[in-house]
C-alpha cells in the first residue's frame, strides 16, 4: 500500500513538473536571438509560469542545421533557407517551414567621426568587395577602409552579399566579427571602419548609419521595401508547429510580441 | 482560403517558369511583384517560395551547388565509335634493308584496322564581371588524337578489357575575359582561335599560351522602302481590283570584321640554363655531326591573323582570314633541324631522320570560305593556301638546297549540305596539296595523309544525322607523293614509311554529342 501511495506520488510529481516545467530550444540567428528573441521569451515566462528556454544564437546556419537534425523546436534565421538545406531537411523527411516573425533593415555603419554620410549602391559593393580601398574614393577625407564583417553561420553575412554585393566575395582584408554588436563596438572605435548590423544594433555608441541612395534603414522605410537592404526574419520549424512552439510563434505574432519587436528595434510584421 | 490562393499561385507560376530547378529563383520576382500588388502578403509569398524551394531541392537539377559567381554554366561532350582504317605503300626503288619480319620491301603495304572509341567531356561557363573559363577532358595523351584503341592495352598483365589505354587527359583549361567592347582575352590550353583548315591545323590540337581576339560587326543596307507601282489583281469576290503593292526590301550586308592575335608556348626548354657546358648533337644534324650545341630556349608560335566574313542576303557569305605563322627560339624537343626522310636510304634511316624540328618556317596563310544555297540546299565551297617564306632555308638545313621551291600547301573543296538536325547531311569533297617544306609538320592534320607533307590528295566525307546529337559519316583519303626524290616528311601517325608513295585512309564514326 505504501509503495503504491509512494509510486503513484512520484508519478504525480513528474506529471506536474513537466506540465509547469516545459522547455522550449531555440537556436539560430545571433540577429535574433541576442536581443529580441531573449526579451520575448521573458515577457512569455511572465505568461506561462514554469516554461524554460535554451536559447543559442549562432547564426542563422546553426538554426536551420538545428530543425534538420532536430535539435531544436524553433530555428531562428535572418535569411532563407538555401535549397541545399532544404534538400538536406527532405531527406531526413523534415518539412522546412518558414514564418516571418519580423523585418529588418541591414544598415551600413560607419565611425561617428567619419566624414561619410552616405553611399550609393555601387559603392558599398565595391567597399565590401574591396574595390575600393581607402575612403577619399567614395567621398570621405582619406584613410584605409576597415572592414568589418559577420561570420560564415551568418545568416547577415549571406544575406547581405546577396543584396548589397551581388553574391561577390567579401575583401580579403575583412575581418569577421560573431555578432552585430561586436561589429558596432570595432566600428565604434575605428574612425576607419565600417560595417553592417541589424536595425536593432545602430544604436551603439560611436557609429553612425550611412544613406544608401538616399534611404536609411526605418520603419517605414523597411515596411515599404524602399530601404534597398530589407530582409524578413524567420521563425523555421519542421512543419506546422505544435505546442509549446506554437504558442511562442503566436506569442511572437501576437500585438504584445509585435510590440516588442518594436521596442528592440526591429519592424513588425503587422 | 490561404490553400486555395496557394494553389492560384503554384499552377500560375509552373505556367510562367516551367523548369522546376529554376522555379523558386525565378518566381521570386513574380512572387515580389504580387506581394507589392498586395495580392498576396509577405508570409504567404513566402510560403509559396519555400514550397517551390522543396520541390526544386528534389530535382537533378535543384542537387547541383554551384558556385555564386557562375552566371552560366555548360556541360557538354561528345563520344564517338570508329572504325578505321589506314594503309600505306612504300617506293618501288629506295634501298632495302636486310630482308626480315618488319623490313620494308619494295611496293610493300603496311596496313591497320582499328576499332577505336573516344570521350570529350567539358565544363565552360561565364563569372561575374565578364571572366569566363572551360575545362575539357579527352581520352588520349596524344596532342593530334583523341582515340583510345579496343583491344591494345592486352599486354602488360592486366588482360583482355585493360584500362592502361582508357585515360582521361586534361584537353583544355582556360579562362578569359570578355570585358572590353569586342575584344576577347583568352589564356591557357585552349581551342583554337584561329580560323584555319585541316591542311595547316588539326582539329584535335589545343594550343597552350595567350590569344587576344577582337571582332566587329557592322550592317549595311542599301536601298528598300520604296513601292513600286500597284500591279491590277482580282479579288476573290471575283471583281477586279488592285493588290496593295509591297515595300522593297533593302539590300542588308553584314560584314564581319576580326583580329586574332596568339602566342604559344610550342616548347618549353627546362632548365633554361643547365649546369656544366651545354649538350650538343650526337647524330647526324643537317650538315653537322656531333658538334651542334643544342639550343635551349624556348619555343614560341605567334600568329597574327586578320580577317572577314561578309554576309550577303539568302545566306550567301564569303570568309577570308590571311594569318602569319612564325616561330621564335626552339625549344628543347624540336631544335634539331628538320630534313623529313629521303628515298635514297633505308626506310629505317629514312624514318629515323629528324621530321619534326620547327626551323625556317614563317608560314604565310590564307584560309577561306564561300556559302551560297540552291533553293533550301546548303553549298560551300572552301580551301586554304599557304606558302612558307623560309622554305629555302629549310630546304637548305634539310641537304635539300634545290628544293627550296617546295614551299606551297593548298587545298580547295566542294561541300553540299549542312549537319545541323536530324536528318540533315552533307558531302564534302576537296583537293589537298602540301609540299615537303611548306607547313609545320608537327600541326597538319593526322587523318588526312597520316599527317605527312610532300603529298597530295584527295579527301571526302559524307555524314548524315540520325537525331539530332547523333551523326554517322565516314571520311576516305588517298594520297600520293609529290616530289620523288624527297620524303614524306612529318611524325609517322599511323603508318611507318617514309616515304610514303602511296597512302589510304578510310574512317566510318558513330558520333554522339550531349
Amino acid at each position: 500500500m505504501k509503495l503504491t501511495y509512494l509510486i503513484l506520488s512520484l508519478g504525480l510529481a513528474f506529471g506536474m513538473a513537466e506540465a509547469k516545467g516545459e522547455r522550449l530550444v531555440i537556436k539560430g540567428s545571433d540577429t535574433l536571438g541576442a536581443k529580441l528573441v531573449p526579451q520575448l521569451a521573458e515577457s512569455f515566462k511572465a505568461q506561462h509560469p514554469g516554461t524554460t528556454f535554451d536559447i543559442a544564437a549562432e547564426g542563422s546556419t546553426t538554426g536551420i542545421a538545428a530543425i534538420i537534425d532536430g535539435t531544436a523546436e524553433i530555428g531562428m534565421s535572418s535569411r532563407r533557407a538555401k535549397s541545399s538545406e532544404v534538400g538536406a531537411a527532405n531527406a531526413k523527411g523534415k518539412n522546412m517551414k518558414p514564418t516571418i516573425v519580423a523585418y529588418d533593415g541591414i544598415a551600413v555603419i560607419v565611425n561617428s567621426g567619419s566624414s561619410v554620410k552616405s553611399l550609393t549602391k555601387k559603392q558599398v559593393e565595391q567597399i565590401f568587395a574591396g574595390d575600393v580601398t581607402d575612403w577619399s574614393a567614395v567621398g570621405g577625407s582619406g584613410g584605409k577602409i576597415s572592414i568589418y564583417t559577420r561570420n560564415t553561420s551568418s545568416g547577415t553575412y549571406s544575406e547581405f552579399k546577396e543584396l548589397a554585393m551581388k553574391k561577390r566575395d567579401y575583401a580579403k582584408s575583412s575581418q569577421k566579427m560573431a555578432g552585430n554588436e561586436q561589429i558596432a563596438a570595432e566600428v565604434g572605435k575605428n574612425s576607419s571602419g565600417v560595417g553592417y548590423v541589424g536595425m536593432a544594433y545602430t544604436k551603439a555608441s560611436g557609429v553612425k548609419v550611412v544613406s544608401i541612395d538616399g534611404a536609411t534603414p526605418s520603419v517605414k522605410s523597411v515596411q515599404d521595401h524602399s530601404y534597398p537592404y530589407w530582409r524578413p526574419t524567420f521563425y523555421y520549424t519542421n512543419g506546422e508547429p505544435g505546442g509549446l512552439a506554437k504558442q511562442f510563434v503566436d506569442f511572437t505574432l501576437s500585438s504584445g510580441g509585435q510590440s516588442i519587436v518594436s521596442r528592440v528595434g526591429f519592424v513588425p510584421v503587422k | 482560403m490561404f490553400t486555395k490562393k496557394f494553389a492560384l499561385i503554384a499552377v500560375i507560376l509552373s505556367f510562367v517558369v516551367p523548369p522546376m530547378s529554376m522555379f523558386a529563383q525565378d518566381a521570386g520576382a513574380l512572387l515580389d511583384l504580387l506581394v507589392k500588388k498586395r495580392l498576396i502578403s509577405d508570409q504567404e509569398a513566402e510560403e509559396v517560395r519555400a514550397e517551390l524551394t522543396k520541390e526544386a531541392s528534389t530535382t537533378s537539377g535543384g542537387k547541383w551547388k554551384l558556385s555564386s559567381p557562375i552566371t552560366e554554366i555548360e556541360l557538354y561532350g561528345d563520344i564517338r565509335l570508329r572504325y578505321q582504317y589506314n594503309g600505306g605503300q612504300t617506293t618501288d626503288n629506295s634501298p632495302l634493308g636486310a630482308h626480315a619480319n618488319g623490313t620494308a620491301g619494295h611496293d610493300d603495304w603496311q596496313e591497320r584496322e582499328r576499332e577505336r572509341y573516344r570521350l570529350r567531356l567539358g565544363l565552360r561557363g561565364t563569372l561575374a564581371d565578364d571572366w569566363f573559363f572551360g575545362i575539357r577532358f579527352e581520352t588520349n595523351a596524344s596532342s593530334r588524337s583523341t582515340n583510345i584503341t579496343f583491344g591494345d592495352d592486352t599486354a602488360g598483365g592486366n588482360g583482355p578489357f585493360a584500362k592502361n589505354s582508357d585515360t582521361l587527359n586534361v584537353g583544355q583549361a582556360y579562362l578569359g575575359y570578355k570585358g572590353f567592347k569586342d575584344i576577347t582575352l583568352t589564356g591557357g590550353k585552349m581551342p583554337n582561335p584561329l580560323v584555319s583548315t585541316l591542311m595547316v591545323w588539326d582539329p584535335d590540337i589545343n594550343p597552350e599560351g595567350l590569344a587576344e581576339q577582337w571582332k566587329h560587326t557592322y550592317n549595311f543596307e542599301f536601298g528598300g522602302g520604296s513601292t513600286t507601282a500597284a500591279a491590277e489583281g482580282y479579288s476573290k469576290e471575283g471583281g477586279k481590283g488592285f493588290v496593295a503593292p509591297a515595300p522593297t526590301e533593302p539590300f542588308k550586308l553584314k560584314l564581319d570584321l576580326f583580329v586574332n592575335f596568339a602566342q604559344f608556348v610550342y616548347d618549353d626548354s627546362n632548365p633554361e640554363n643547365p649546369l656544366g657546358p651545354r649538350a650538343t648533337t650526337t647524330s647526324q644534324v643537317g650538315r653537322v655531326r656531333g658538334s651542334q650545341l643544342i639550343p635551349n630556349t624556348d619555343a614560341f608560335l605567334l600568329a597574327w591573323q586578320v580577317g572577314a566574313k561578309l554576309t550577303f542576303p539568302k545566306n550567301i557569305f564569303l570568309q577570308v582570314a590571311p594569318t602569319i605563322y612564325n616561330y621564335t627560339g626552339n625549344g628543347d624537343t624540336f631544335n634539331i633541324h628538320y630534313q623529313g626522310g629521303s628515298p635514297f636510304v633505308t626506310n629505317a634511316v629514312s624514318l629515323a631522320q629528324n621530321q619534326t624540328g620547327i626551323n625556317s618556317l614563317l608560314i604565310f596563310d590564307v584560309p577561306w570560305e564561300i556559302g551560297w544555297k540552291i533553293g533550301e540546299l546548303p553549298m560551300h565551297a572552301f580551301g586554304d593556301f599557304a606558302v612558307n617564306l623560309e622554305a629555302d632555308q629549310r630546304a637548305k638545313a634539310a641537304l635539300h638546297p634545290g628544293y627550296g621551291d617546295e614551299r606551297y600547301a593548298y587545298q580547295a573543296g566542294l561541300g553540299v549540305g549542312q549537319l545541323k538536325q536530324k536528318h540533315d547531311w552533307q558531302v564534302d569533297v576537296w583537293y589537298q596539296h602540301a609540299e615537303q617544306y611548306s607547313l609545320d609538320p608537327n600541326l597538319v592534320d593526322d587523318d588526312i595523309f597520316d599527317g605527312r607533307q610532300n603529298m597530295h590528295g584527295v579527301a571526302a566525307k559524307a555524314g548524315y544525322a540520325l537525331s539530332d546529337a547523333v551523326v554517322l559519316s565516314v571520311t576516305w583519303a588517298y594520297g600520293w607523293r609529290i616530289n620523288d626524290n624527297l620524303g614524306t616528311g612529318g611524325t609517322p601517325i599511323a603508318i611507318g614509311i617514309n616515304p610514303l608513295d602511296q597512302y589510304q585512309f578510310f574512317v566510318a564514326d558513330l558520333n554522339i554529342k550531349f
